[in-house]
């Protein structure tokens, strides 16, 4: 090192702040990881598993005390929804500071404290959207785990063509009197409130016609069936309202405004598909350590098929570039140098990227891979072979590929919709 | 991940100086007036003189130390030019050897001839038809060198060549070769980028009388000046890939079949959406590796590997498939494309395939 680099340099006001606001970040860190180690027990460091995900509601029940007291220590602190107003239940952290949170849970392998969809998806719209009565009464309630929330999207009818949704709210006093019915909603039959996009106005084109709308499912006519699924699960299910009341105060936005809610909620749920990996439940095994084992490795360490390692390559490839565009999105919009592009390809991607590890895993895992049933196969292999089965509906949720590039193409690279064809 | 005004203002002027003084116009030309040159001294000289060469050199040796994300965007826009310049060969592949594997006194020696534009020099770093990290392709025994490189860009203009040889001892070593020493063959020889290269053919040159790189990890600068000029390289590829997209929904956009704009078919759009996509992850890839290299990280040889190989992948696409949109005007010496095409297949050899590329990665990460 030269006599130069040993001479204190000047140090101007703006790297002054920045060093101030990296060592507070630091501070927070120091602190968040102590109550980490102090709050959160053994047992809900290990990977998750979908028997022991902490789900909220009415019907609550804990796993295991472990799973309650680490519950029980987040609600408290308003970790269940880290960057939420303390007000409604959240902590109030910054998006750094929510970030540190995210990376120490992710360090100390903290399983997430609850899930639900009122959580990923409402709850953000809420907050932009709803009256100060309704943060009130819902963001609270999804924060401590008391209400469980599905959502009222798709209808058999309409599906990518969401807009022509036919489930009719009609003004009946201080009421709406909902009839119709939703379909893939999801856990539905174990949810206490849903979210629904219903008609409210036929005279008008389809978009402008539609209210946002929460229903309680202990309401008179509401009515649930799950979907058997190729999986062999039956996550999804089918809604349906007959003549329900449902109060105006439930009414988010304006009447007939109910796209604009839709649209904002759209944003969380596909920023939630393309984390989703992080939440779900993984395999004992890496895909690597997988690949070791069923295809072999020779004597330097590499995997015995050199295709499949260049497969593999490939795709692990891919996986640590869409972190890579994650993480520049974070850091684009805290230099306030946001791109609106990028977000915009994160569901298509991330989506794409597990259903390309999935089939990775049915092909390594040979004959295992062909049954969900055959008992004699592990029970994680045959989980594999059922995620590989549930990952097909990842393309198709929340706004299909298809759809998705159809976005991309016009919002990022302005090429004209088809409705502009002349 | 995010360029600092600084950073941003001088890219900025770098595109400007590219689009006035070596835009595709002056590579064409270049191609028809002066074969034997890759690029144009005057040109380079004024480069010089807006500060390119110190770019990212450290303020210590004379440079500006303006970071590699701030490298990476001029490459980057010197790709959406395709600008000929030494860019690669020299103030990448020949400083950051001499700072990477030179001794203090030989940085201070040649380091200041270098960056005032004064010689020119570049790296010989293949002997193969692929490109395979290390290479033995010239070997010294009892102190005289002999072998062949292929490949070495602007190898027929550069005034010193650094050229790596397996010692007698085993070892790599780095001779500083002129290109006047007793037992060196040069042959330019031009590439369909419309660069120039040079095969190097050395028979029993006479080590003792020239100069070796004398820097402490000989093995360890090698390996990090070529990891760093994969991530440069694919900065450029990157910039490259943005511009025939740019360029290729703007024809789809103008163009008129069965009475509608191109651009309004489906087909199309998720051609064009997918090929968004791709750039986007290996412009992400890019993107992250400068920044490791800024906040000097001791290891970016896999993140090297991602980003060369996401770069050559989106270019080999994206430049295919904007000669298809295209249509006939695609395949025409008329239109830019084909020699953004030809680029794309010259810069996917150099420092490495995507095959190579994903079998490092392989290793790295233990399969």
């Amino acid at each position: 090192m030269s006599i130069q680099g040993l001479t204190p340099t000047p140090v101007s006001l703006q790297q002054y702040q920045t060093m101030t606001e990296a060592h507070d970040l630091e501070q927070f860190r120091l602190q968040l990881r102590g109550w980490l180690e102090a709050n959160c027990p053994p047992s809900q460091r290990k990977a998750v598993v979908q028997s022991e995900q902490i789900w909220g509601g009415r019907q609550r029940q804990f796993p295991s005390d472990d799973a309650r007291a680490w519950f029980e220590a987040c609600r408290d602190r308003g970790f269940t929804a880290p960057d939420w107003p303390a007000e409604y239940g959240g902590a109030g952290l910054s998006d750094d500071e929510a970030r540190v949170l995210k990376k120490e849970m992710k360090q100390l392998g903290c399983r997430p404290p609850l899930y639900d969809q009122g959580l990923w998806m409402l709850g953000p719209a809420l907050l932009v959207y709803g009256t100060e009565e309704q943060k009130r009464e819902h963001l609270t309630a999804i924060a401590r785990g008391e209400i469980r929330w599905a959502q009222g999207y798709s209808e058999p009818g309409a599906g990518s063509d969401l807009a022509s949704l036919k489930t009719r709210a009609e003004d009946d006093g201080d009421c709406f009197v909902v009839n119709g019915t939703k379909i893939w909603t999801t856990k539905a039959d174990e949810a206490d409130w849903i979210f629904c996009l219903v008609r409210t106005n036929v005279q008008v084109p389809k978009q402008q016609g539609i209210s946002f709308l929460l229903i309680d499912m202990e309401s008179d006519g509401v009515s649930t069936s799950p979907i058997p699924l190729i999986s062999g699960e039956s996550e999804f299910c089918q809604t349906f309202f007959d003549n329900v009341r449902v109060p105006k105060k439930n009414l988010v936005g304006e009447l007939d405004g109910g796209w604009a809610v839709a649209k904002e909620l759209l944003k969380h749920e596909r920023k939630m598909m393309a984390t989703v990996g992080e939440m779900t439940e993984k395999p004992n095994l890496s895909l690597v350590d997988l690949a070791r084992q069923c295809v072999g490795v020779e004597e330097s360490g590499a995997l015995g098929s050199s295709a499949l390692r260049d497969r593999m390559a490939r795709h692990l490839m891919r996986e640590q570039a869409i972190e890579r565009l994650a993480e520049r999105i974070f850091l684009q919009g805290k230099a306030g140098q946001s791109d609106a592009r990028l977000p915009l390809l994160m569901k298509y991607l991330g989506t794409s990227e597990i259903q390309t590890k999935d089939e990775l895993v049915l092909e390594l895992l040979g004959v295992e891979g062909l049954s969900m049933e055959d008992l004699s196969i592990s029970e994680s292999n045959r989980k594999m072979v059922k995620q590989w089965a549930f990952d097909k509906a990842l393309t198709i949720a929340g706004g299909t590929s298809e759809i998705q590039l159809n976005i991309i193409a016009k919002r990022a690279l302005g090429m004209p919709s088809v409705d502009e064809k002349s | 991940m995010i360029l600092t005004e600084e950073q941003q203002l001088f890219h900025d002027a770098m595109t400007n100086f590219f689009s006035a003084h070596a835009s595709i116009d002056a590579l064409r030309r270049l191609r028809e007036e002066s074969p034997t040159t890759g690029f144009d001294r005057e040109v380079w000289a004024d480069l010089v003189e807006l500060g390119l060469s110190g770019i990212v050199v450290p303020e210590e040796h004379g440079g500006l130390n303006f970071g590699w994300l701030g490298l990476g965007a001029i490459a980057g826009a010197s790709g959406r030019h395709l600008a000929p310049t030494p860019l690669f060969s020299h103030v990448v592949l020949a400083q950051e050897m001499l700072l990477n594997c030179g001794s203090t006194e030989q940085i201070a020696k040649h380091l200041p001839v270098l960056l005032s534009g004064e010689e020119v020099w570049t790296v010989a770093i293949d002997g193969d038809r692929y490109f395979h990290g290390g290479d033995d392709s010239v070997v010294e025994v009892s102190n005289t060198l002999s072998g062949r490189k292929v490949l070495v860009p602007e190898g027929a203009t550069a005034d010193r060549i650094l050229l790596p040889v397996r010692r007698s001892d085993g070892r790599l070593g780095v001779f500083v070769l002129s290109a006047q020493a007793e037992g060196v063959h040069i042959k330019a020889t031009r590439m369909m980028d419309g660069r120039q290269y040079a095969n190097i053919t050395i028979e029993k040159l006479d080590g003792s009388a020239g100069e070796w790189l004398e820097g402490s990890s000989l093995e360890r600068g090698w390996e990090l000046t070529l990891n760093r000029a994969m991530v440069i390289l694919a900065a450029e590829m990157v910039g490259s890939a943005r511009e025939l997209l740019e360029r290729t929904v703007r024809f789809l956009s103008e163009r008129e079949q069965f009475g509608v704009k191109l651009a309004t078919f489906q087909a199309l759009q998720h051609r064009c959406a997918k090929l968004y996509c791709e750039m986007e992850l290996a412009e992400s890839a890019v993107l992250a590796v400068l920044s490791a290299i800024d906040q000097r990280a001791s290891e970016i040889a896999a993140q090297a590997s991602l980003a060369k190989a996401m770069a050559n992948d989106c270019l080999t696409l994206i430049s295919s498939e904007a000669v298809q949109l295209h249509g006939g005007m695609g395949v025409t010496d008329e239109m830019d494309i084909g020699l953004f095409l030809k680029r794309s297949r010259v810069a996917n050899q150099l420092l490495g395939t995507s095959e190579w590329h994903r079998e490092r990665f392989a290793g790295l990460a233990g399969f």
